[in-house]
């Protein structure tokens, strides 16, 4: 190879202050720069940045494989590639693939025969359309965007302390998606619930997305300087995730220098660092005040970041990042590379500066196009397990390229026709002939290799497959059993020893206590995020830790001794009835002949070293532990 | 437009490098499948495992290797180095010299300072390798013990043991790559994030183990389960599981996963047998102090180290200090009384550990780190204790191909600032990657569009210190 590629330091030396951004880049030794840093006007032109495309679908040879405009799309580029969409799958794989995927729980056996049985031509969009008006719906979508949101109910840090309105953000997420709430709307609630139109408790609550983010509010240091940088620090916070989540740009990349392989300026980071300048936090534990608002009652027990004057304070660069080093002032604005107006920051209110709402505006605003791809391809990543864009928070110049970026236009135009809603997207996905191919031959054109059960389904599902899932939904964070050697990792605020587990723990588990300095081992070795910055795409791991956690939890334990009761409850006496049901539940399949031998082998084997109760009890928690179960087809 | 995998492939152009890219897949995310498989490092390295004795809470470089007769002539007076706002505590801590309460003494032929509350390390001052320049960037114990363990002061970041792993991969098959041993006093602040994968796949993240009881999470059945029923079990799983893999050949990770279990199985013994004390000698056993109550907890991990490292256990990180205040290293109202317990804890079972490491010639092969997050003030606070002070603070090393029997840089005259041959935080993670066979600007990992290091954007390795 001619040339060694080699990182090198950014221009920065480490100086004495609580943070120093990490943006490595690259160049040749040398000296000549492989990613060079692009002009705004190279900038201009990068794709992610044009206009949408008013695309057509394109014509494709074989039509009556395509069920809608998307399979057009995904069509045309196997045929360029010389490939074949995969056949459909059987209809138990497809129920039980879009009851996963649309509300995170697995099809009863009654839905799954009776899916089966019935042929008439509607038979799936009715299921479709079922499980899109079910609440448990927004269970499942809002817990995507709570990774994207860095949802915890304790700060981290020293102390860990306990949040203990931060669910109601969690709810109002929830909610927000089981209403099928403009996108629009529900961005503006989140940056500035405080200045949107009809402002109420639960826009200030969704102001939570501002601050779920890691603090150490009650241990930041105690001279001004320290505090003047931990604020720094918290804004970065924000702004990071801000621009990450509705706009795919690594601006926090920008907070000491301008960024080193987009467009962006250090100007940039710091004109966003101006829209949010005038806010402070409401409703911490301790020190809560009260909003000068009417329409917000009971203003002391939510966790909100609001404005409480339009007179903001100047904000300046903060020469390496750091509070001390005072640099030019600056102006709201957005990146001057998405080529906005900065005059549109000038309109405040007679309570606000309406900065974080016209931001918000500005983020939603039809001819946006940015944003409505980032958002197009968070939801289609999700569908499928890989997005359009692979990097799903980075479409800059180090971010990949759109597979389909003609897909990608047409997927956000639909969400801009619809008026930002996701459900009618999710339906015209999910009708897709793409999305009810087989998952046996994988292609990534043709977006259908197996997904592994996200933490939350699978603990979800070995509840639902018990029969003891508790569907109660909403309020203060569930602390289900965590085997009491592991809780002394933890200092602060500590979880309870739990000898046994009751209803109230076996709720869905969205609704688990998030608590920083100690994640249910279930859920954190399953790759559920650590929730300290803005998660956009879960790794799929495999690691010898999850299989003790299946193989010895009591949880899995005793969840598989109540299947294999429900089993027999359902079934009575015959024992290849039971297995059967056993197979039904927890794989939406009746097994093959092979399989049901080898079960039954296996009962008589078990009983004769135990009982029946006991040996089906082992074969449930063979299930449990199954691919068959953990991988969706 | 270059991708991040035409990118790495650059990076590591014919080196390790390569195997770490053939970890990556088209995506160009780490793929978990034979992630832990043994790999070169870009060079040939000087050691294979790390064992950290985190002393937690931060231990007093003015009393324990840095003497600072200054200090004495000052006592009770103001000192010129002084500054308001490097105090943790406010105006608890005043700017009055405070002599130590310990006597020094030159030990060995390299005649190493040391004070007398080390009576037992002090044999081995001809294998350590004292830096008195360390500096990191927080006085606050949270953002500090992040620094020192991950590189950055916020929580989020892959801690140098997960980097190690994620370089090295593991020589052992049957136990995790990165372990944790913690003080009876329980977990530091920060708790797991400490020894977080961060963004990095959950197979990098530090395990606890304890020295007593079941010794990893999950490792040990529910107690009706016996083990006949469990691999009974495990057998239909296994040929279900294969069944399923053969079906879907594209998933590698469902192969991955029949391993996995058979490891999880293997590790129930493995870890046991590990972490079973009582098969070591009895004059071993004494040696780590473990006949004797002040000992014996930081003994046993100690020697549980050992163990670890002799069975291939990449980087074992065994903590000094728990919960905080005098629970921990953390010395603000009477540091005679501190230190006096937790050098009594720690001298002699870190005296046994690198007897033992000698005698067994791994100590070669082992780097042994020792120090905390930051050091303490030379000021006094609440009268007899001291402050946090990361501005200058003492750590040392021994093996790995780490020069023994020196001392390098230096404190000013109150050990206050570090002045000569300044050593970052950041330099000492060059300096550890580089004996493990790593030039720490090329072991990157990429996240949300940035390629991360351990050493953040800076660290130089301190050639100094290398033998």
């Amino acid at each position: 190879m001619m040339s060694v590629g080699r990182i090198v330091n950014c221009a920065l030396s480490m100086r004495s202050g609580p943070f120093i951004m990490g943006c490595a880049f690259i160049v040749l030794l040398s000296g000549r720069c492989l990613a060079a840093v692009p002009s705004l006007e190279e900038g201009r032109k990068h794709w992610a940045f044009q206009p949408l495309t008013n695309v057509t679908p394109p014509q494709v040879k074989n039509a009556s494989w395509v069920r809608n405009d998307i399979d057009r799309f995904i069509l045309a580029k196997l045929d360029a590639a010389g490939l074949e969409p995969s056949p459909e799958a059987d209809r138990a794989t497809l129920i039980r693939r879009v009851s996963l995927d649309l509300i995170g729980l697995p099809p009863s056996p009654e839905e799954v025969i009776a899916f089966e049985q019935d042929r008439s031509a509607q038979a799936y969009e009715r299921v479709v359309d079922r499980l899109l008006q079910s609440p448990t719906y927004g269970e499942r979508w809002g817990r995507h965007w709570l990774d994207l949101a860095r949802y915890a109910d304790t700060g981290g840090f020293h102390n860990d302390l306990d949040r203990p309105y931060a669910w109601k953000y969690r709810d109002y997420v929830i909610q927000s998606f089981n209403e099928d709430k403009p996108y629009a709307r529900f961005v503006a609630e989140q940056l500035a619930g405080d200045e949107v139109e009809g402002a109420n408790d639960q826009s200030l609550i969704a102001t939570g997305f501002c601050r779920n983010g890691p603090s150490n509010d009650d241990n930041m240091g105690k001279t001004r300087e320290a505090l003047e940088q931990y604020r720094a620090d918290q804004m970065d916070d924000i702004i990071s995730t801000t621009s990450n989540v509705f706009l795919g740009l690594t601006l926090g990349c920008a907070r000491c220098h301008d960024h080193k392989t987009d467009p962006l300026l250090q100007r940039d980071y710091y004109s966003l660092f101006a829209i949010f300048n005038g806010t402070e936090k409401l409703g911490l534990g301790k020190g809560a005040k009260d909003i000068n608002d009417k329409d917000v009652k009971d203003a002391s027990k939510v966790m909100a970041l609001v404005e409480k004057s339009a007179m903001v304070p100047t904000a300046h660069i903060l020469l390496r990042g750091a509070a001390a080093n005072k640099g030019d002032a600056v102006q709201p604005a957005v990146p001057v590379v998405l080529n906005a107006k900065s005059s549109m920051f000038s309109t405040s209110s007679d309570k606000t500066s309406l900065r974080r709402r016209t931001l918000a505006e500005w983020i939603t605003s039809p001819t946006n196009a940015l944003s409505w791809r980032v958002l197009a391809n968070r939801v289609w990543q999700h569908h499928f397990g890989t997005g359009i864009v692979a990097s799903p928070s980075n479409f800059g110049f180090t971010g990949a390229k759109p597979t389909h970026p003609e897909l990608l236009d047409y997927l956000a135009h639909e969400l801009i026709t619809n008026g930002g809603q996701w459900k009618p997207l999710h339906k015209l996905i999910v009708m897709s002939a793409t999305y009810r191919q087989a998952r046996s031959e994988p292609h990534a054109l043709r977006f259908n290799s197996l997904q592994r059960m996200e933490a939350e389904v699978l603990r979800d599902s070995i509840l639902a497959a018990s029969g003891k899932l508790n569907l109660i939904p909403g309020g203060p964070g569930i602390k289900p059993r965590i085997r009491a050697e592991l809780l002394d990792a933890s200092q602060r605020n500590k979880w309870p020893v739990l000898d046994k587990e009751s209803p109230e723990q076996w709720r869905r588990s969205v609704y688990i206590y998030v608590k920083r300095q100690l994640l249910m081992p279930s859920m954190e070795l399953f790759d559920a995020p650590t929730t300290t910055d803005s998660c956009p795409l879960r790794l799929q791991s495999t690691v010898p830790t999850q299989a003790l956690v299946l193989m010895n939890d009591d949880f899995v334990e005793d969840q598989a001794r109540y299947l294999s009761e429900r089993a027999t409850r359902e079934m009575g006496d015959a024992v290849n009835k039971i297995v059967e049901r056993l197979f039904i539940i927890v794989t939406s399949h009746f097994p093959g002949e092979a399989r049901l031998r080898q079960a039954l082998d296996f009962v008589k084997q078990r009983e004769t070293q135990s009982d029946r109760t006991t040996a089906l009890a082992d074969l449930a928690h063979v299930l449990l532990n199954s691919s068959e179960f953990v991988y969706i087809k | 437009m270059l991708s991040r995998r035409h990118i790495l492939q650059q990076a590591g152009a014919g080196f390790g490098g390569m195997a770490l890219q053939s970890l990556l897949g088209a995506d160009g995310v780490l793929k978990n499948t034979n992630s832990m498989a043994p790999r070169a490092p870009h060079f040939a390295p000087k050691a294979k495992s790390v064992i950290f004795l985190f002393m937690y809470g931060g231990p007093s470089h003015v009393d324990l290797f840095d003497p600072k007769p200054a200090l004495a002539k000052w006592h009770g007076r103001a000192i010129p180095v002084f500054k308001k706002e490097d105090a943790f505590m406010g105006s608890k801590t005043k700017n009055v010299a405070m002599q130590s309460c310990y006597k020094f003494a030159k030990h060995g032929q390299a005649g190493i300072d040391m004070a007398d509350v080390y009576p037992n390390l002090a044999r081995h001052a001809d294998t350590m390798c004292v830096i008195r320049s360390m500096y990191a960037e927080s006085n606050n114990h949270g953002p500090a013990i992040f620094q020192m363990n991950t590189g950055f002061m916020q929580a989020g970041r892959p801690s140098m043991g997960s980097w190690v792993t994620y370089g090295l991969g593991s020589e052992s098959e049957n136990l995790p790559a990165f372990v944790v041993l913690l003080d009876r006093q329980g977990a530091p602040v920060n708790g797991a994030l400490n020894w977080s994968n961060g963004f990095m796949p959950a197979t990098f993240q530090g395990v606890p183990f304890r020295s007593s009881g079941e010794p990893i999470a999950y490792l040990t059945p529910p107690k009706n389960v016996s083990r006949s029923q469990q691999r009974a079990r495990l057998d239909l799983l296994k040929q279900w599981n294969t069944e399923f893999a053969d079906a879907n050949p594209a998933e590698s990770s469902l192969a991955a996963r029949i391993n996995a279990y058979e490891l999880a199985f293997k590790m129930q013994m493995s870890a046991s047998e590990c972490t079973d004390l009582s098969r070591e000698p009895e004059s071993v056993r004494q040696m780590y102090g473990l006949d004797n109550n002040v000992t014996s907890h930081f003994g046993k991990n100690c020697l549980l180290a050992r163990r670890l490292v002799e069975r291939g256990v990449r980087f074992v990180q065994v903590y000094s200090g728990g919960n905080e205040g005098p629970k921990a290293w953390d010395a603000h109202d009477d540091l005679k009384k501190n230190h006096d317990l937790h050098c009594a804890e720690t001298d002699g079972p870190i005296a046994a550990l690198l007897d033992d490491l000698k005698m067994s010639g791994m100590l070669d092969t082992t780097l042994v780190i020792w120090g905390g997050e930051f050091g303490r003030s030379p000021v006094a606070e609440n009268g007899k204790g001291r402050d946090h002070h990361p501005k200058g603070f003492t750590m040392w090393m021994a093996g790995g191909g780490i020069k023994p029997g020196m001392t390098y840089g230096a404190t000013d005259e109150f050990g206050y600032n570090a002045i000569e041959n300044r050593v970052s935080v950041p330099d000492l993670h060059a300096t550890i990657l580089h004996q493990l066979g790593f030039d720490h600007e090329r072991l990157t990992y990429s996240f949300d569009g940035r390629d991360y290091r351990l050493t953040n954007v800076s660290g130089d390795v301190v050639n100094a210190l290398l033998a």
